[in-house]
């Protein structure tokens, strides 16, 4: 690292030694050595005993304009900051949200104007709260399987974004953040081990003292977050090395991650079962990118498989409207693969959370989620349900994929080819019926209540449908609140096109994670639906301004029931049981008196909307309004008042 | 803790959400019971509100987590739905519930339950025949065609 010409005098002991004014702006340029300037007897005012010593004439000069600036004697040519910027946009990231904190000042400034032009990816995102930054990179990395960035400021900045930070650990979500430290500034907003704070629920840190080191660390950090299991990552940078000249230091050759797969032995018994079976069946779990799902499909119709899909829970899984995906023809399935999924005669699963929680999660906060076993520590989605299940194979399917795919090819027979065309096209046929006879009896269901006033959450989704099916479309919120009724109606059949839950059950979330999802949308055509809890919306609404503000293209209905509803229902049980009624179960846990408008809290933050729509009658065509917005890369959002679930 | 018992309820909804909800996906259309009704419609409209029993059975009985019209089991009559109030669990459980609470007649009296039984009484279906919901019909039509 390049030795700074700074005086050995830092900001804080400087900050102590002149009057608040003054010193301020005498820090806008450092040409007068600092320790000079705060020598009393030197044209400045003596200390008082015990305290600060009083601003300097010079100090007092600039303060009320009285003199030009000095020449700008520290030239930095290249600094660490530029350095860490092209790394990243080296790594292909192309988002950076933060809300603006002076310990990384350093690297705002070159994320903003760093080369010629000026930088514009990675772009950097305006968030109004940490906690929306961090969920924005949760709901970029569902919709797009890789990172972006989330910065943060210091001490306080890590806290805001704790509960995002626990959520997107939780989710198995790559996320990178980094965070400034600037130990000479404002000492409550440094501390000696700053990721220690969120230590427990981050997959890697590191706090690298040279540039050097940085940037290592940087790549370190983005492969740490995209290698199962996957997960947050932690790098704090201080402001000397963001800051300090660098004209030496070299961004180090990127060497991407060694995923874990099956041995070659064990692919080719894999492929042979696939082969040889007369009804084999895949079921497809949450794998990490696009081109695993690309792959998966690939080898389903290699060997003709059958295939189940969590893509309705979540994202990254088997096209559900894929020909092949279903029970199939028949369900005596005689070989099941598992991917990510377990219970399967071979499942190939990720190695569980617990694998990293075991070593870094040293106060427990995991609820116990994170043994191995539980929650969400194993592979997610359901096994084949071939009847005798072996135990998981610990490696990442989707980096299996393209060796299983190959021992397929190069074992499959003429006849063996025929036999699966054959058999595609039974499982096609019964799949297509099975379908249809589903959406029959799912829409027979969601008549009920279909003029209700309030509007009845299925009447949102299914009005909704039509009107996006044949657009490139993502459901980026949660929707188990608002009766999942996309699960039945819409079909799911892109790696994003629907998002999941939280991760750990935290409200805050499906407007942050819309708006990281709609990042994702913007260059690609796409648009991003976000059902809003109202409750949820709460947490920090002020997302909405960074819909409006980057112009992204999303549709929030807000699902306004005008409570926490689920916990209104636990309260409600809870007095009922214990006979005392339940004519005051609302109070802690409703929005009543006032009640809230979204659309005039939407118009605050500058993005269109309307509502509260009341009148069943009056949704479709508010529906048409906000698509028609979200079309055109808008945000729009409709207020709906709507029944309790 | 509480965000651990969400959790929980929130697998539970979801599994339930991705059954359909309602068990076998058809929407139930029995007929309303025609058992004497002796309470007072308009107070047990009020308390249907208060004592929040829309939280789980939707402002008109037709949507949420245990919506009744059309199906009308333990409202056959107003003294089946009166007990059956009273018959509820009543052990105070250790994990979040939304099941149907207890009310002892000192929290919910003979004559309030009787009035909310009339209230509910007086609810009808809003739901259309599904050849008059075009979204509906839309989707279905979406469903047949083949997609690759």
């Amino acid at each position: 690292m390049a030795k700074s010409t700074k005086t050995s005098v830092g900001r804080r002991g400087f900050l102590k030694g002149a009057a608040g004014a003054a010193a301020g702006a005498a820090a806008l340029v450092q040409t007068t050595p600092i320790l000079e300037a705060q020598t009393p007897g030197k044209g400045g005012g003596a200390a008082p005993a015990g305290g600060a010593p009083a601003p300097t004439q010079a100090q007092l000069d600039r303060e009320t304009g009285n003199v030009r600036p000095p020449a700008v004697v520290r030239t930095i040519t290249r600094p660490g900051s530029d350095l860490m910027v092209q790394t990243i946009r080296d790594l292909g990231i192309e988002y950076v949200a933060a809300n603006p904190g002076s310990s990384f000042e350093g690297l705002q400034e070159s994320f903003i104007n760093y080369g010629n032009p000026p930088n514009k990816m990675p772009e950097f995102i305006t968030a109004l709260h940490e906690e929306s930054a961090v969920t924005m990179a949760h709901g970029y990395a569902k919709a797009e399987g890789k990172p972006m960035l989330a910065l943060l400021h210091g001490t306080i900045g890590i806290q805001h974004g704790a509960m995002s930070i626990y959520q997107a650990y939780y989710d198995r979500v790559p996320v990178v953040m980094l965070a400034g430290n600037d130990p000479d500034f404002i000492a409550a907003h440094t501390a000696h081990d700053m990721a220690g704070m969120v230590r427990s629920y981050t997959k890697w840190d590191a706090e690298p003292k040279t540039i050097d080191e940085a940037l290592i660390a940087i790549q370190r950090a983005y492969n740490e977050a995209i290698t199962p299991p996957m997960g947050p990552t932690l790098v704090v940078l201080g402001s000397e090395i963001q800051k300090d000249n660098a004209p030496n230091a070299k961004i180090p050759a990127y060497k991407p991650p060694q995923f874990v797969t099956v041995d070659g032995t064990r692919a080719k018994e894999i492929a042979k079962g696939l082969v040889e079976a007369q009804n084999p069946r895949i079921a497809v779990g949450r794998l990490r990118t696009p081109e695993g799902v690309k792959l998966s499909v690939e080898l389903a119709e290699l060997v003709g498989a059958s295939t189940s899909t969590t893509a309705t829970g979540g994202p990254m899984s088997f096209p559900q409207r894929h020909p092949l995906c279903g029970p199939g023809a028949d369900t005596a399935y005689d070989y099941t693969l598992g991917l990510e999924a377990a219970g399967a005669q071979a499942s190939i699963t990720g190695p569980a959370l617990a694998k990293t929680a075991a070593v870094r999660d040293t106060v427990n906060i995991g609820f116990g989620g994170t043994v191995a076993g539980g929650g969400r520590g194993g592979g997610g989605g359901r096994g084949g349900r071939g009847g005798n299940a072996a135990p998981a194979i610990e490696a990442d399917a989707e980096a299996s994929l393209p060796m299983l795919i190959e021992e397929v090819k190069r074992q499959l027979t003429a006849a063996q080819k025929t036999r699966i065309q054959e058999r595609s096209a039974k499982h096609a046929k019964a799949n297509h019926e099975a379908r249809v006879t589903a959406i029959m009896q799912s829409v027979d269901s969601k008549r009920a209540g279909w003029n209700g006033i309030p509007i009845s959450t299925a009447r949102i989704y299914a009005e909704l449908w039509p009107l996006i099916m044949n657009e490139d479309w993502c459901l980026a919120s949660p929707s188990n609140f608002s009766g999942g009724h996309h699960v039945q109606l819409w079909d799911h059949d892109k790696p994003y096109s629907y998002l999941g839950g939280q991760g750990a059950g935290g409200m805050g979330y499906g407007a942050p994670a819309s708006v990281g999802a709609a990042l994702a949308a913007k260059a690609r055509n796409r648009i991003v639906v976000n059902i809003q809890t109202d409750g949820d919306l709460n947490y920090a609404p002020g997302v909405l301004w960074t819909a409006a503000h980057h112009r992204l293209p999303m549709l929030t209905v807000v699902h306004n029931n005008r409570a926490w509803h689920q916990e209104f229902m636990f309260v409600e049980y809870m007095a009922g049981v214990r006979g005392r009624g339940d004519d005051r179960a609302h109070i802690g846990s409703t929005l009543r008196d006032p009640y809230l408008d979204y659309a005039k809290m939407a118009a605050g933050y500058g993005m269109a909307g309307e509502g509260p729509v009341t009148d069943p009658t009056k949704l479709s065509a508010a529906l048409k309004r906000g698509v028609a917005a979200a079309k055109r890369g808008e945000p729009y959002l409709i207020d709906v008042i709507t029944q309790p679930r | 803790m509480k965000r651990y018992w969400l959790i929980l309820a929130l697998t539970a909804i979801t599994a339930s959400a991705q059954r359909g909800g309602r068990g076998d996906g058809k929407a139930p259309n029995n007929p309303p019971p025609t058992s004497p009704v002796t309470g007072n419609a308009a107070a047990g409209k009020a308390l249907f509100s208060t004592y929040g029993c829309y939280a789980c059975h939707g402002s008109n009985g037709e949507t949420g987590a245990r919506p009744f019209v059309g199906r009308w089991g333990n409202l056959a009559t107003e003294q089946v739905f009166v007990t059956f109030l009273r018959a509820r669990a009543n052990v105070a459980p250790l994990a979040p519930s939304t099941s149907m609470p207890s009310f002892s007649e000192s929290a919910l009296s003979d004559k309030q339950a009787k009035d909310i039984y009339a209230y509910i009484r007086t609810f009808k279906s809003t739901a259309p025949e599904l050849k008059d919901i075009p979204a509906l019909n839309a989707i279905v039509e979406a469903a047949k065609q083949d997609k690759k």
